[in-house]
């Protein structure tokens, strides 16, 4: 009796396993891993999946993954994989060191040149995924191909701009009569108007953060957007020397001397007390980027603000040949080793994300990877005056190495320039010497 | 029993009143950093963007601990932290004093240039051995474990070195009794030296939690999975990509976070810690 009794209990048993089993393996979730940096924000976002609500960066991209999550048909889960971004290529190093090789990875447009022996190409994958190629933006599509070759998704452009306190500028007289801001076409003029903000208001003509880890990056962009102006570069003889002493870069880093000369520029802040200044009516115009327009739309809506009067976002200025602008962008790739049901699902992701390309844009603050994106996103405020960037702006190509490495390097010249009193010769001198070191072992 | 009547002096004199203001303004100097962290941790994040001056006056918000506590995985962050710093501390105790004592009382051939690589190896920094340290563990696959976390601290030269000149100031004449009433040197390490010294027990103890708690380059090269953060990683993982100037609140929210654990353990062992630092032995 008891030995039928369990035989039975047994069969039972196998039975329902084995009817289980398949509905079991059905649902199985293809888990794929997201590495980013970006924050988490669990409070705000941790279930939210309305999109449109998202803000800032931190927002779209949890809010994203939660949608997917919950909606995908393919039965996908992405486990976001979040670091710090200061130190996010480090670890990524350190992961790829130790074959720990996340499914998807954000990666910048300016580092890809370092990893692209470690990331697939990506043509046939995006074809696969249903991305076209051909809605690349110009910016989008040259930071993502390398010798021909695509190797990530590009999400986005980001760029370097003057965020403009109307106020001031009306007091200095320096709006046109549509109420516009006149930007200064030459360092002679850039530095008259200096001169007029400091004379009407007694206020520093720019606010910038030099003196905060990671702040030397923003003088580098500063030095980058007047080199590409005059259609310059530092690698003028190939990509194993750069030469910072070529009349385009001297003559970049003494605007930089002249408006410390003409105490046009604040020393000494970090991007904490930058900004905060800039806020609180410390000066006329904040250098800073793409991302940081709604900070300061969110600021003029305030009544008790000095932007209250008006705020204007204008493309860093051209003050020698033909504008352009440094850019940067993020990009998504696909770390070599994945197996075919995580690359797969990864293709799947990839698609949801493109498809919400504009959703990054107007939520992260930045200029979408999609040229067909372009109408719309101009129709955001502020963004009419940024929206042909990606047209015109520029990168170095991904064949110069260690590019971080070079932006903070110039970078903190160019803060000694403004905080120490060197001069554009010495901080050449010096960019030439710190150069050499970097370029070493490549 | 001499020690209460000189306190009592000491706070009557009127020297002794202005060295006790002077060090209650030097307190308050190192302190006042600390209530600002903490001041602005109760801050909404858009009126720090603006200012960080005024931490006296509303607004004061919950929200920065709020958004710590809603991650999901904070307080196992949290644990892993725990675990990798009580493991730690109690491996780097065991083997410091293993070696201390070594160093101190016994004998054998090549003692002396061992003594010398371990006080060489207190000159080369972290950052020139990650590479090769990061590479072993891969190697053997470690990474993303405990061993992985704790291990490489364990090799702690500087707590070789406390011991050992510690053990050497302790009187030989208390061990050679033992040693002649046929106690083993592990009995004699083990119930009569290791007792006497544990105000530098206390202090290499305290150094090396404090430094396996707040320890943040290598759980971050190591441990790469979110389920194998520990809190500074993890903490650090949670800031957005501008905290210095949007997330200013957050930041000191999570430094306070951070720091409680550490505060709390403090209250509750601060006789034995203040003992240690004397070098006395606690009441």
């Amino acid at each position: 009796m008891l030995k039928r009794t369990f035989l039975g209990l047994a069969g039972g048993l196998l039975a329902s396993v084995a009817l289980c089993a398949p509905q079991a393996w059905a649902q199985a979730k293809t888990e794929i891993t997201f590495a980013r940096f970006f924050g988490a924000c669990e409070g705000d976002y941790g279930t939210s999946q309305d999109v449109a609500k998202a803000r800032g960066e931190c927002g779209v991209m949890t809010t994203l993954t939660n949608l997917f999550n919950a909606t995908n048909k393919d039965n996908i889960l992405v486990k976001p994989q979040i670091i710090e971004w200061g130190p996010y290529y480090q670890q990524f190093n350190a992961r790829m060191a130790a074959h720990d090789i996340p499914t998807i990875a954000v990666m910048h447009s300016a580092q890809l040149g370092d990893y692209v022996r470690y990331v697939e190409p990506m043509d046939d994958a995006l074809k696969e995924a249903g991305i076209d190629t051909a809605d690349f933006t110009p910016n989008a599509r040259a930071a993502v191909t390398v010798g021909g070759k695509i190797y990530a998704m590009p999400w986005d452009t980001h760029s370097w701009l003057w965020h403009i306190n109307l106020g001031m500028f009306k007091k200095a007289g320096l709006l046109d009569a549509g109420g516009q801001p006149i930007l200064p076409k030459t360092v002679d003029e850039m530095i008259a108007q200096a001169k007029a903000v400091r004379e009407k208001t007694g206020k520093p003509y720019i606010v910038m953060a030099t003196s905060g880890p990671g702040d030397a990056a923003n003088s580098g962009r500063s030095y980058y957007s007047w080199m590409y102006d005059q259609n310059a570069t530092i690698f003028p003889n190939g990509f194993e020397k750069a030469d910072f002493k070529t009349p385009e870069s001297l003559a970049t880093l003494k605007a930089f001397e002249a408006l410390a000369k003409a105490d046009a520029i604040t020393k000494g802040l970090d991007s904490g007390g930058g900004l905060g200044g800039f806020l609180n009516g410390a000066g006329a115009i904040y250098l800073t980027g793409t991302w940081r327009i709604d900070d300061m739309l969110a600021a003029e809506a305030k009544p008790d603000s000095p932007l209250h009067e008006g705020y204007a976002a204008r493309v860093f200025p051209n003050l020698f040949k033909t504008q352009s602008v440094w850019t940067d962008n993020h990009t998504w790739v696909l770390p070599k080793g994945t197996p075919a049901p995580q690359h797969k699902a990864a293709l799947v992701f990839l698609k949801f994300l493109w498809d919400h390309n504009f959703d990054w844009a107007r939520g992260g603050g930045h200029l979408p990877a999609r040229q067909s994106l372009m109408a719309e996103y101009a129709k955001l405020p502020q963004r009419q005056y940024v929206v042909d960037i990606p047209t015109f702006g520029k990168a170095l190509p991904h064949e110069a190495r260690r590019q971080f490495g070079f932006q903070n390097m110039i970078g903190e010249e160019v803060v000694n320039i403004i905080n120490s009193g060197k001069t554009a010769e010495q901080a050449a001198d010096a960019m030439q010497e710190r150069s050499v070191a970097l370029l070493r072992g490549r | 029993m001499a020690a209460p009547h000189a306190m009592r002096g000491y706070r009557n004199g009127f020297g002794d009143r202005v060295l006790f203001v002077a060090v209650l303004l030097l307190a308050a100097i190192w302190i006042a950093p600390i209530v600002w962290v903490v001041g602005l941790s109760f801050k909404p994040n858009d009126v720090l963007m603006r200012s960080t001056g005024g931490i006296v006056f509303p607004p004061f918000t919950l929200k920065n601990y709020a958004d710590i506590l809603a991650a999901s995985s904070v307080f196992h962050w949290m644990l892993n932290s725990a675990i990798v710093a009580i493991g730690q501390t109690i491996l780097t105790l065991l083997i410091a004093s293993l070696a201390g004592y070594g160093f101190a009382r016994t004998n054998f051939p090549g003692k002396r240039m061992l003594f010398v690589l371990v006080l060489a190896a207190l000159a080369v920094p972290e950052q020139a051995i990650i590479v090769p340290l990061h590479t072993m563990f891969a190697v053997v696959d470690l990474h993303n474990t405990y061993a992985a976390l704790i291990a490489p601290r364990l090799a702690f030269p500087f707590g070789v070195l406390l011991m050992t000149q510690y053990f050497r100031a302790i009187s030989p004449e208390i061990e050679e009794a033992a040693l002649l009433d046929s106690a083993s040197r592990f009995k004699v390490f083990w119930r009569i030296v290791l007792p006497l010294s544990i105000p530098a027990q206390a202090t290499l103890g305290i150094y090396t939690f404090l430094h396996g708690w707040n320890d943040y380059f290598w759980p971050l090269v190591s441990a790469t999975k979110p389920e194998m953060y520990t809190l500074t990683v993890g903490l650090a993982a949670m800031q957005t990509n501008f905290a210095q100037t949007e997330g200013i609140g957050f930041l000191m929210a999570q430094a306070v976070f951070a720091g409680l654990p550490v505060m709390i353990l403090y209250l509750f062992f601060q006789r034995y810690i203040v003992s240690a630092v004397a070098g006395a032995p606690a009441k």
